[in-house]
C-alpha cells in the first residue's frame, strides 16, 4: 500500500498535521492511531482549559480534539484505529499492526510523527522500600477513572507537580478523595501557575515545596510514604493507599530512533507535538503541528525541504533541557556544534531549541 | 484427602525442577504452592547469571554441579525452549587487589574443570567490551556463563513437569505435617495431602517447613540485595557479564545484558530480617551508581527504569538461646548447599538456604533430590517421560511474514498491548491459558515481557487488567499486581 503522506499518532498534533497537509493539497494521506479512537491524551482530559487560544473559547479536551476528529471524519483522509506502528525502515516503509488490518507495510513519501510523549515512571528515581499496587502515574490514573471507570483509590498522596498531577488532585478533591498533598523537590510548582491557583489553592490542597518521597511502605498495596524535607531533612511518614506521580513527561518517539543515522533524521520523516517536545499548551500544539503538516506537504510536492520553519511556540525555553535535536524547527532537525553552541542542519537555525533524541 | 508419593514444598525454581525430575520416574507427584503463582519469591529478583564455576572451591558437590550445570545450560534450555544467552562473563580489577582475586578464580576455576578461561590484559578487556573504563587493569574471561530469565527457566520446567503428570496445587500453605506409616500427611489450610516422601524446597521458609517434623539444624537469616535496570537502549553498552572486583570497597558489581536487552545492575548486600518483603535499602541504590560511575563511567544513568530489592537465603547451623527464645546463627555462613536427609524421618529431603549459584544448578539440584528420593522410594524409571517444550509465541521472534500469516488466523496477535515491549494481546491472552497460568498482571508479565519495558506498565497495566477479567471470566476489580492484597482499582465502577 502506497500513500503520499502517514501521520503516526490522531492526537492534536497528529489531526492537525494531517488536516494542514490535506488543505496543501496532499490527497493520499492515512492517519495512524493505536487508541480505538481519534483524539489522544486529550480523551481523558474531562477538565476545562483547551482551546482559548485556538478556538478564543475555553473547551474540555473531549470537545477540543472532537472539533479535529469531525473534519477528519469529513475530509477523506484514511484513518486506522486500533493501530500501532511497530517498525519505520530506512526507506519510508512503515510497519502496521492492527486487529482489522492484520501486519501491513505502508511506503509513505513523508511520514508525520506525531506520537506524544509518556510519563516518567517512579522507578527512574532510587526509592527506598517496597514496589507494592496502588501507585500510579497521573496520566495513567486519569485514564483509568476517566475513560476506565475504575475507582483507583481513597488517600491520596501526589508525587511531583506537574501539570496532569495538579489537575488530578483537583478532580480527587471533587470526588471527595482525601488529596493529602503535592510532594515537590524545586523550590517552586512544576506545573504552570494558573494550575497551582485553581487546582491546589482553591481546593486548599497543601503543596509541599523542597520536599520529597523517601521512602514506599506496605506489602501488597501502598500504605504510606516517607517524607523528606530537604531543607530541614525532617522525615514525616504520610498514611495513604494510593500514590499518584507526576514527575516528568518524556517525548515518545523510538520509532525515529529507528531511522536516526549520523545524527540526523532522514528528510521525509518530521516530528510535531509532544513527540518532538513537551508542550505546556495544547493550542502551541496544533499551531505548531499545522505548520509541520505544511511543510510535509512541501516536502511531498517538491521532494525538498523548502522553507526552514518558523517556531510558533510561545513557551519552549522550560521544554528544552538536552542537546541532539533542533525542537525549534518541526524537522526536528539534528544539532551541529559550533563555537557558540549549536546550529541547526537542517534548518540552518543560529538560535536551536534543543532536545535529546535519545531520550 | 490427595493421595500423592512424592510432595514437593515450594513452587520456586528449585521446587519446579525437582518436580520435573521427579516426573522421570513413576512417581505420583504435586507441587505445594503457597502462592497464586510459580516464582514468586526468591526466583523472582536475582542477579540471573548461569555461573561457569570459578567462585567455588574445588572438589565440593557445588562445584560439580555448577560446572556440570553451565556446561549443559544451553542444553537445557533448548529442551524447555527457554532463551539463554551464553554471552560469557569477564571479572575485571583495577588494582592488585583484585588481580589477586582473579588469580583466585581462575586456579579454582581450573581445579574445577571450567572451560576456556583466560586471563585479559587492559587493551584485551577494551577490545571486548569497549565501554568499560580506561584503567582496567586485569579480566578473567570465561566463555561458558551466561544469562537466562530465571522465571522463564523455572516457569518451563513447570510446565514441563504438568505436561509428564505432575499436579501443582497453587494457593495451598502447608500449615502442618504429620508423620505417619509409611510416609506423611501435609495439610494445608482446607486439604490434606498424604505422600510416601516430601521434598521440602520452600526456599525462604525450608527452615520452617522442616521444623514441622524435627529441629532443623540449619536456619536460614535473609539479606537483601538491591538491582537497578536500564532500558534496553542502553543494552549495548555491555556484552558480557562483567564483575567488577573493586579495590578500594567492599561492595561488588555486576553488570548482566540480559535476554530481553536491558542491562541489569547489582547488588548491594544489605540488613533484613523480613523473609517475603522485597525492598530497596536506603541510599543503596545511590551507592551502586557510585561503583558504576567507577568501572563504566558513561553508562547512561538516565535510562534506569527500575529499582528493586532481592532477598536471599543465607543458611546458618544454629544454637539456641533459650533466655532470648531464639536462634543464634553460628559464626560463619554456610557456604556448601545444605541439603538435610532427615535421619528420624525417611524420605523427608529438605533443600534449605540454596543461594548463588542455585539458579544456575537448579536442575541440578532437582535431578540430586528428585533420584535420591526415587531411590528411597524404589521406584522405576517413567519411559514415557516427554522432555521437550515448545516456547510460548513470541511475536518479536517472528519475521514479518509469519507474523502476518498469524494475525490472519488470530486477529488478537494483531492487537499491540505493550507497546515498550511491543507484545500482543494474543500474547497474553496465551499467558493466562498456559499451566500453570498467569493470574496477575505481574504474572502476564513474567511471562510475556509486557509492562516491564520503559513505561514500567502506565500504559499498558489496565489492558493487561482487562484481558485478565475476560479470559478468566472475573471481574476487573478482582484482578490483582503481585497477590492477595495487591488490588489496583477497589471496586469496579465510581
Amino acid at each position: 500500500m502506497k500513500y503520499d503522506l502517514v501521520v503516526v499518532g490522531g492526537g492534536p498534533a497528529g489531526m492537525a498535521a494531517a488536516l494542514r497537509a490535506q488543505k496543501e493539497s496532499v490527497s493520499n494521506i492515512l492517519l495512524v492511531e493505536r487508541e480505538e479512537e481519534l483524539g489522544g491524551v486529550l480523551r481523558q482530559c474531562v477538565h476545562f482549559g483547551f482551546g482559548l487560544i485556538y478556538f478564543g473559547e475555553e473547551l474540555t479536551g473531549p470537545q477540543y480534539a472532537e472539533r479535529f476528529a469531525i473534519k477528519i471524519r469529513q475530509s477523506n483522509i484514511d484513518v486506522f484505529v486500533a493501530t500501532s506502528v511497530v517498525q519505520l525502515k530506512p526507506d519510508g516503509v512503515l510497519v502496521l499492526s492492527g486487529e482489522k488490518c492484520g501486519l501491513l507495510e505502508v511506503k509513505a513519501q513523508a511520514v508525520i510523527l506525531a506520537s506524544g510523549c509518556r510519563e516518567r515512571p517512579l522507578g527512574t528515581i532510587p526509592l527506598t522500600g517496597t514496589r507494592p499496587s496502588g501507585i500510579f502515574t497521573a496520566g495513567m490514573a486519569q485514564k483509568m477513572m476517566n475513560l476506565g471507570g475504575y475507582e483507583i483509590g481513597k488517600r491520596f498522596v501526589i508525587l511531583g507537580s506537574g501539570d496532569i498531577g495538579l489537575i488530578m488532585a483537583r478532580q480527587l478533591k471533587l470526588l471527595n478523595r482525601d488529596v493529602l498533598a503535592v510532594i515537590e523537590k524545586e523550590k517552586q510548582c512544576g506545573g504552570l501557575e494558573r494550575n497551582r491557583v485553581h487546582c491546589l489553592e482553591k481546593y486548599h490542597i497543601p503543596l509541599q515545596l523542597r520536599c520529597t518521597v523517601t521512602e514506599i511502605h506496605g506489602k501488597n498495596r501502598i500504605t504510606g510514604v516517607t517524607i523528606k524535607n530537604l531543607f530541614n531533612e525532617q522525615e514525616e511518614f504520610l498514611a495513604c493507599d494510593t500514590l499518584i506521580t507526576s514527575i516528568g513527561l518524556i517525548p515518545e518517539r523510538e520509532l525515529a530512533e529507528e531511522v536516526y543515522s549520523d545524527g540526523r533524521l532522514p528528510d521525509w520523516l518530521f516530528l510535531c507535538g509532544n513527540a518532538c517536545y513537551v508542550h505546556d499548551a495544547v493550542d502551541d500544539v496544533t499551531l505548531e503541528a499545522e505548520e509541520t503538516g505544511r511543510l510535509a506537504a512541501q516536502f511531498v510536492v517538491s521532494g525538498k525541504i523548502t522553507k526552514r520553519a518558523k517556531h510558533i511556540s510561545s513557551r519552549t525555553g522550560n521544554a528544552a533541557n538536552s542537546d541532539i535535536i533542533c525542537i525549534g524547527c518541526p524537522k526536528a532537525c539534528a544539532l551541529i556544534k559550533t563555537d557558540n553552541g549549536f546550529a541547526g542542519a537542517v534548518c540552518g537555525r543560529k538560535d536551536p531549541v534543543p532536545s535529546c533524541l535519545c531520550h | 484427602m490427595y493421595d500423592f508419593d512424592v510432595i514437593v514444598i515450594g513452587g520456586g525454581i528449585l521446587g519446579c525442577f525437582t518436580a520435573r525430575n521427579l516426573a522421570k520416574y513413576r512417581l505420583k507427584t504435586a507441587v505445594l504452592e503457597e502462592r497464586e503463582d510459580l516464582c514468586t519469591g526468591i526466583s523472582r529478583a536475582n542477579t540471573a547469571i548461569v555461573y561457569s564455576g570459578c567462585d567455588t572451591k574445588p572438589g565440593t558437590l557445588k562445584s560439580q554441579m555448577c560446572v556440570h550445570a553451565a556446561q549443559s545450560f544451553e542444553s537445557l534450555c533448548t529442551e524447555l525452549a527457554v532463551r539463554y544467552k551464553q554471552c560469557g562473563s569477564i571479572m575485571v580489577c583495577c588494582g592488585p587487589k583484585g588481580e589477586e582475586i582473579l588469580r583466585k578464580k581462575l586456579s579454582q576455576g581450573l581445579a574445577n574443570g571450567v572451560r576456556g578461561l583466560r586471563l585479559l590484559d587492559r587493551d584485551e578487556i577494551l577490545a571486548l567490551e569497549p565501554k568499560l573504563c580506561a584503567n582496567v587493569r586485569r579480566g578473567l574471561y570465561a566463555p561458558e556463563s551466561g544469562t537466562v530469565i530465571p522465571w522463564e527457566l523455572g516457569l518451563a520446567a513447570a510446565e514441563n513437569a504438568v505436561r509428564n503428570g505432575v499436579k501443582i496445587m497453587l494457593n495451598t500453605k502447608v500449615t502442618k505435617i504429620k508423620k505417619k506409616k509409611d510416609g506423611y500427611v501435609v495439610y494445608s489450610a482446607n486439604t490434606a495431602f498424604s505422600a510416601r516422601g516430601v521434598i521440602n524446597c520452600a526456599g525462604m521458609y525450608a527452615d520452617e517447613i522442616l521444623e514441622k517434623v524435627e529441629k532443623p539444624s540449619v536456619r536460614i537469616f535473609p539479606d537483601s540485595g538491591d538491582y537497578i535496570v536500564l532500558d534496553t537502549k542502553a543494552g549495548h553498552y555491555i556484552q558480557h557479564v562483567v564483575f567488577y572486583e573493586p579495590e578500594e570497597r567492599e561492595e561488588r558489581l555486576t553488570l548482566v545484558p540480559t535476554v530481553e536487552g536491558n542491562i541489569l545492575i547489582g547488588s548491594t548486600k544489605n540488613q533484613s530480617d523480613e523473609k517475603d518483603i522485597f525492598k530497596t535499602a536506603g541510599a543503596s541504590i545511590e551507592k551502586l551508581k557510585s561503583i558504576i560511575s567507577e568501572i563504566v563511567p558513561d553508562l547512561p544513568m538516565k535510562h534506569v527504569i527500575r529499582s528493586f530489592g532481592a532477598i536471599r537465603p543465607n543458611p546458618y547451623y544454629v544454637s539456641f538461646d533459650s533466655e532470648s527464645g531464639l536462634y543464634v546463627p553460628m559464626e560463619k555462613a554456610i557456604h556448601s548447599f545444605s541439603i538435610i536427609e532427615s535421619k528420624e524421618n525417611p524420605a523427608f529431603l529438605s533443600l534449605i538456604g540454596i543461594k548463588t549459584p542455585g539458579l544456575t544448578c537448579a536442575n541440578e539440584l532437582g535431578c540430586y533430590a528428585a533420584d535420591r528420593m526415587a531411590s528411597m522410594l524404589g521406584t522405576e524409571v517413567n519411559t514415557e517421560f516427554r522432555p521437550k517444550e515448545t516456547a510460548p509465541l513470541r511475536l518479536n521472534d517472528l519475521s514479518l511474514s509469519e507474523r502476518a500469516n498469524l494475525i490472519q488466523d488470530n486477529s488478537a496477535y494483531g492487537k499491540i498491548v505493550c507497546r515498550c515491549r511491543n507484545i500482543s494481546a494474543g500474547e497474553i491472552i496465551n499467558s493466562i491459558h498456559r499451566h500453570p497460568g498467569a493470574v496477575t498482571v505481574d504474572g502476564v508479565k513474567r511471562r510475556t515481557g509486557a509492562s516491564s519495558g520503559r513505561c514500567q506498565g502506565s500504559f499498558c497495566t489496565q489492558r493487561i487488567m482487562e484481558l485478565l477479567a475476560r479470559e478468566q471470566n472475573v471481574s476487573v476489580d478482582s484482578v490483582n499486581k503481585d497477590g492477595p492484597g495487591s488490588d489496583i482499582i477497589q471496586n469496579e465502577k465510581f
